[in-house]
């Protein structure tokens, strides 16, 4: 079930920003080489208008449209679909390489729940993924939602969703030395703000994980509780100060890491697919 | 003018806001009232900062006069650095007579004689506190204005502030010539670091308003507290609460303002203990964890958590010793079990 690590090492150690789409109307495999001339020429056009807002040198965007047939759950889900924008100053010459200036992918991982039930002619890709500047991907947002009449929506991650990450990927057995299982507070209320990092060991942490979590590949609200509040009890015991009252805002393991606003950065290919799954079931709550 | 010395000061000039060049300049003195007339400072930075090397030029600044310049930046600027606190020892009981060039002479001899090429600037302000700066080479290269280290020494005092940005190979050396030079026989350093110098003074020379322990504040009589804050909602339960707390926050932290500090880090090394119902984690090794508080006024926003509800009152003395202990990089292992003999 590993991916083509060719097709998926794109997508590791970039932070992406996240968001949940609508499902695309009529939106035809074949037609990738039209679809990416013609998002070319938008860019061109709003370019004109004065409307995308890259300052200094001229540059020339092209678009490339492909379809990764590994990134995908079921035989149901449709193959992710990556956009990819380079540029290529006008000044340089023509042997001068394409820089890549924004990669945003659409993608479905386990996503039957939704593509179970949505008529013909719409195709399900439930999470987009951007990595590079917020004009282009407005850019390409406004061009998906005229060309396919879809809704694309920023896609928060709650604490009660972080908490879930932090306690799955704390138990992954990583080969070499992982980094620590962190957690970011913050405690905005208060005369001065406070951020509290956390910081566990990764073996100690999966050690708690695993007295805690009692079927192997099975993962309860209550085990996730217990395994949080365990660590609340702890810190409490030292600085008598109550973390569950403060906002979980990022949660980080040698797997990934995740912030609440939205931003997810994977680091190992053979947790890709689930890391995906979990965040495309978040995108799938978002658009129901 | 050697071309170093004048790139060194038209960089110097660029890093100063608009509106404070005039100001710096006049302090640094190098260049007289007239010609500081003939600068317009309202042309865009790039062009003053060339005027002001013309001038320079005109009065052929080297590299002292420089430097000199660099401190005025960093002494206004402090904050932009990180310091790191030391503290010396002497051997003997007496206070000697701290006689200044002495202390500078035997400084620059002791630096000096293990490596030639450095610059070794100082400069005295009227809180008793020497600045002292020094730019480092080695013994094939000019010394790198650009990286410079930073000590702030109060004469009457065993601190010592150092801002490094420099090869962790220099420190010993400057630390040796401290010591030399001020009579000490030892430094070490603290576990105290912080952006704000002055916060970093107000703790280890004991500036800011501390709980004194024999002090027993009265019981307060309802009625007392913040009145601000009186809200007639409050039921008397909730108002004793809240007195209780405010008490023992001024009891932990004293009623003046905090020293200010941006952060505090805790490596723990303790036994995790689960609570009596969890058929959790039992291991006979520490659960080990790394901590850190941020805040832009951390003492501040922590004297604030038990009064929000985020924390109980008293707040652990983990927290509330930082000014007292003076540190804010901790190590904490769990208690030896002292064994009582039947």
């Amino acid at each position: 079930e590993s991916a083509d690590p060719q097709q998926t090492a794109f997508a590791l150690r970039k932070a992406w920003t996240l968001y949940s789409v609508t499902p695309l109307h009529r939106f035809r495999r074949s037609r990738l080489s039209d679809y990416a001339r013609l998002l070319s020429a938008f860019i061109a056009a709003e370019k004109q208008k004065g409307l995308a807002v890259e300052v200094g040198v001229e540059l020339d965007i092209k678009v490339a449209l492909s379809s990764l047939a590994e990134l995908r759950g079921s035989e149901l889900d449709q193959a992710a679909l990556l956009v990819q924008l380079s540029s290529r100053s006008r000044a340089s010459s023509k042997n001068s390489e394409d820089k890549l200036v924004w990669s945003g992918w659409f993608c479905s991982m386990f996503g039957d729940e939704l593509s179970e039930n949505v008529p013909e002619n719409f195709t399900c890709l439930p999470l987009f993924l951007t990595h590079g500047a917020e004009s282009y991907t407005s850019l390409v947002g406004s061009w998906f939602q005229k060309t396919f009449d879809c809704c694309f929506r920023r896609l928060a991650i709650s604490p009660l969703n972080l908490s879930w990450m932090v306690a799955m990927w704390a138990g992954y057995k990583l080969e070499r030395a992982a980094s620590a299982v962190e957690l970011v507070f913050s405690m905005p209320c208060l005369s001065q703000p406070l951020d509290i990092s956390y910081a566990i060991h990764p073996e100690d942490a999966k050690a708690l994980w695993d007295t805690v979590q009692k079927t192997p590949g099975e993962i309860t609200q209550g085990e996730v509780d217990v395994f949080m509040d365990c660590l609340y009890a702890h810190f409490h015991r030292h600085f008598k100060i109550h973390l569950s009252a403060a906002k979980l805002v990022k949660v980080s393991t040698g797997i990934a890491s995740a912030h609440c606003d939205g931003i997810v950065k994977i680091l190992h290919s053979q947790y890709l697919p689930g890391v995906l799954m979990l965040l495309t079931e978040l995108a799938i709550s978002q658009i129901q | 003018m050697d071309a170093t010395v004048a790139e060194y000061i038209r960089r110097t000039v660029l890093k100063m806001p608009k509106d404070e060049i005039k100001m710096m300049l006049q302090k640094w003195g190098f260049l007289s009232e007239a010609q500081l007339q003939t600068l317009n400072f309202h042309q865009i930075k790039d062009n003053i900062s060339h005027e002001v090397v013309q001038l320079c030029e005109e009065n052929s600044a080297d590299i002292k006069q420089a430097a000199a310049l660099d401190i005025i930046y960093n002494h206004i600027y402090q904050n932009k650095r990180m310091w790191s606190v030391y503290q010396m020892k002497k051997s003997g009981e007496e206070d000697e007579y701290f006689d200044i060039a002495d202390f500078k002479k035997k400084f620059k001899r002791r630096i000096r004689s293990a490596l030639k090429n450095v610059t070794i600037t100082f400069k005295e302000y009227e809180d008793n506190a020497i600045w002292i700066r020094v730019a480092w080479g080695t013994p094939y290269k000019k010394p790198n204005q650009y990286k410079p280290s930073y000590v702030v020494y109060h004469s009457q005092t065993p601190f010592i502030f150092i801002s490094a940005s420099m090869l962790k190979s220099n420190l010993p050396l400057l630390c040796q010539a401290l010591i030399v030079a001020s009579n000490y026989h030892d430094i070490r350093e603290m576990e105290l670091r912080s952006h704000s110098l002055n916060s970093l003074k107000d703790i280890v020379f004991k500036r800011y308003s501390q709980n004194f322990e024999t002090y027993t504040p009265k019981p307060l009589q309802g009625g007392n507290v913040e009145p601000e804050n009186a809200d007639i909602r409050i039921i008397h339960e909730n108002g004793r609460e809240k007195e209780r707390i405010h008490r023992l926050n001024q009891e932990a932290f004293g009623s003046g303002p905090q020293p200010q500090l941006e952060f505090a880090q805790y490596k723990l090394e303790t036994m995790f203990k689960s609570g009596p119902k969890m058929d959790v984690l039992d291991k006979k090794e520490p659960f080990r964890c790394l901590v850190k508080f941020s805040s832009p006024h951390l003492l501040e926003s922590l004297k604030s958590l038990a009064p929000a509800g985020m924390a109980d009152a008293p707040l652990s003395p983990l927290l509330t010793c930082i000014p007292h202990k003076a540190r804010n990089y901790f190590k904490i292992r769990e208690k030896k079990k002292s064994f009582v003999s039947p």
